[in-house]
């Protein structure tokens, strides 16, 4: 088996990686010798699923994962979230593991519970806290602890301090590669996988300030090269980690899916009352909760939730607890609900880019517990919020904090392989992937995952 | 996206019986029916109960509220 090394920026996008390669020496060298391109990734393009679609090569459907939480079954106001156990498909590091070979997996996201694998696992973002079990086998959190103290898997976001955030997003980048450094040496592996979640906070964090196209950005900022700044000293510590992956190892850098400027946050349930699909039984209070608002069900149709996509319940009769959409007028009821929302336009009028999809007719197979429509408005350039009492449809900033950026449908990806060097650019789709790796390590591709490998 | 499908076998009488008990309903699909009490049987994971406490759960509820992944 060969070695493989995948390092995760989660949410880069081409346009910064590519367009500005010129100032990251380290991923401009893989380029110029690698392939490389964008990659369409899974729908939705949401960290959970996107790096499991990616591992497992299967799409989101399949594995029955649209995003972090579900609704449980058909009811108002019951949830769960997706954590390592709602993994049921095998991932590239089990395929790897059951010929024989041994994975280093570093926060992919969803890690915890840090199930087993063959080789070490450490959690990601998703772990309570430290003072859990967030390592595989357990007694590698202890060796890791006395070496490098507390492992950092996020950083406390949202907080108006921008200058605080920036410090504790070096602060944990810093900490997490003292480990990868340390895991790399002293660990047998055939696949080495993390993924660097400060990519995506730093993004989230700082993008208003970085792109002169956001409506809010202002020139001479103090913020200005914070995302650049961060991707370079990014690329300094991949440069020092290839110099101890191996001449001959295979290199993967990739994102699970691309950033870009937030315009806005469209109120979902506003414009459901507006249209008169959802009908509360009581005034909200402003920024109040969905699922903390009465709501008169005898009368609502429809009601959504917010996040970088909308997802949208019908109120179906013998499915909902208190439904009132005939089951014979549903699919009427639900494309005509889908038409009105692809005809939405924007606080002046502008026509919107907006995409909805039907999962049980989108995906191969849809598992699990999936909205009946999912909702990208403008093409995810607007988030969605669920939130109430806003007296207006369109929110400048996110209706939870802060937030400049939404995700893009399309990551990037450079695949480095040492004995064929040659700069060649190919677009992907995230289901490719695991085919690439597996090829790449020397393991035969499972009929069942529909990517193609890259050659 | 093209969907793929094969084909099973099943006595005609229990097709009848799933007939009889779909008709009316929101899907009234026989083979869409069996597809999904299949799947909640095949289905494993799905819960966060065994994985959280309540007050982990609230945590990590939170903390995805203020990433921006749920309002």
């Amino acid at each position: 088996m060969r070695k493989v090394l995948i390092i995760g920026l989660d949410s880069a996008p081409a346009e910064i990686v590519f367009d500005r390669r010129k100032e990251f020496p380290v991923l401009n060298r893989l380029i110029e010798g690698g392939r490389f391109g964008t990659m369409r990734s899974s729908d939705p393009p949401i960290t959970i699923p996107a790096w499991m679609v990616m591992s497992t090569g299967k799409d989101a459907g399949r594995l029955g994962l649209y995003g972090f939480r579900h609704r449980t079954g058909p009811t108002y106001d019951k949830m769960w979230i997706a954590t390592a156990q709602s993994i049921n498909e095998p991932a590239i590091w089990d395929i790897i593991g059951q010929a024989g070979g041994q994975s280093v997996l570093v926060s992919v996201p969803p890690s915890y519970p840090a199930r087993p694998v063959a080789g070490q696992r450490i959690g990601c973002f998703i772990t309570p806290g430290a003072d859990k079990d967030y390592t595989y086998p357990k007694e590698l959190k202890a060796e890791l602890e006395e070496k490098f103290g507390p492992y950092m898997f996020d950083v406390p976001f949202r907080i108006e301090n921008r200058a605080e955030i920036l410090r504790e997003i070096y602060r944990m980048t810093e900490k997490r590669f003292e480990v990868l450094h340390y895991l790399m040496r002293t660990k047998p592996w055939n696949l080495f996988m993390f993924v660097e979640i400060g990519v995506d906070r730093v993004q989230h964090a700082f993008w208003k300030f970085h792109d002169k196209t956001h409506h809010l950005y202002e020139p001479g900022n103090a913020f200005e090269t914070a995302i650049i700044d961060y991707y370079k000293f990014v690329d300094q510590k991949i440069g020092a980690l290839l110099n101890e992956a191996g001449d001959d190892t295979v290199v993967l850098a990739i994102s699970d899916h691309g950033a870009k400027r937030m315009k806005g946050a469209f109120c979902v349930n506003e414009w459901l009352i507006a249209q008169g699909d959802l009908v509360l039984g009581a005034a909200p209070a402003r920024g109040a909760n969905i699922e903390k608002t009465p709501i008169d069900w005898a009368r609502t149709k429809a009601w959504g939730w917010g996040g970088y996509y909308a997802r949208i319940f019908l109120n179906v009769e013998g499915r909902e607890p208190k439904g009132i959409i005939k089951p014979a007028d549903y699919e009427r009821e639900r494309e005509a609900l889908a038409e009105r929302l692809r005809s939405i336009r924007g606080p002046a009028g502008e026509p919107w880019a907006t995409q909805v999809i039907k999962p049980n007719e989108y995906y191969d197979d849809a598992r699990g517990d999936y909205p009946d429509l999912m909702v990208y408005f403008d093409d995810l350039y607007w988030r969605s919020a669920g939130t109430l009492g806003w007296g207006t449809m369109y929110l400048e900033e996110n209706d939870t904090g802060p937030d400049d950026a939404v995700h893009a449908q399309h990551g990037m990806y450079i695949l480095y392989d040492p004995r064929s060097k040659a700069s060649v650019r190919k677009d992907i789709d995230i289901t490719d992937v695991a085919p690439t790796v597996l090829r790449a390590i020397g393991l035969p591709i499972p009929a069942d995952m529909k990517g193609t490998p890259l050659r | 996206m093209k969907k793929e499908f094969t084909a099973v076998s099943l006595p005609t009488s229990l097709y009848r019986e799933i007939e009889d008990a779909v008709r009316g309903t929101a899907d009234p699909s026989v083979a869409n029916y069996i597809a999904k009490v299949l799947r909640e049987s095949l289905k494993k994971g799905g819960s966060t109960e065994e994985v959280f406490s309540p007050e982990d759960e609230e945590k990590v509820k939170d903390r995805l509220k203020a990433l921006g992944y749920i309002d």
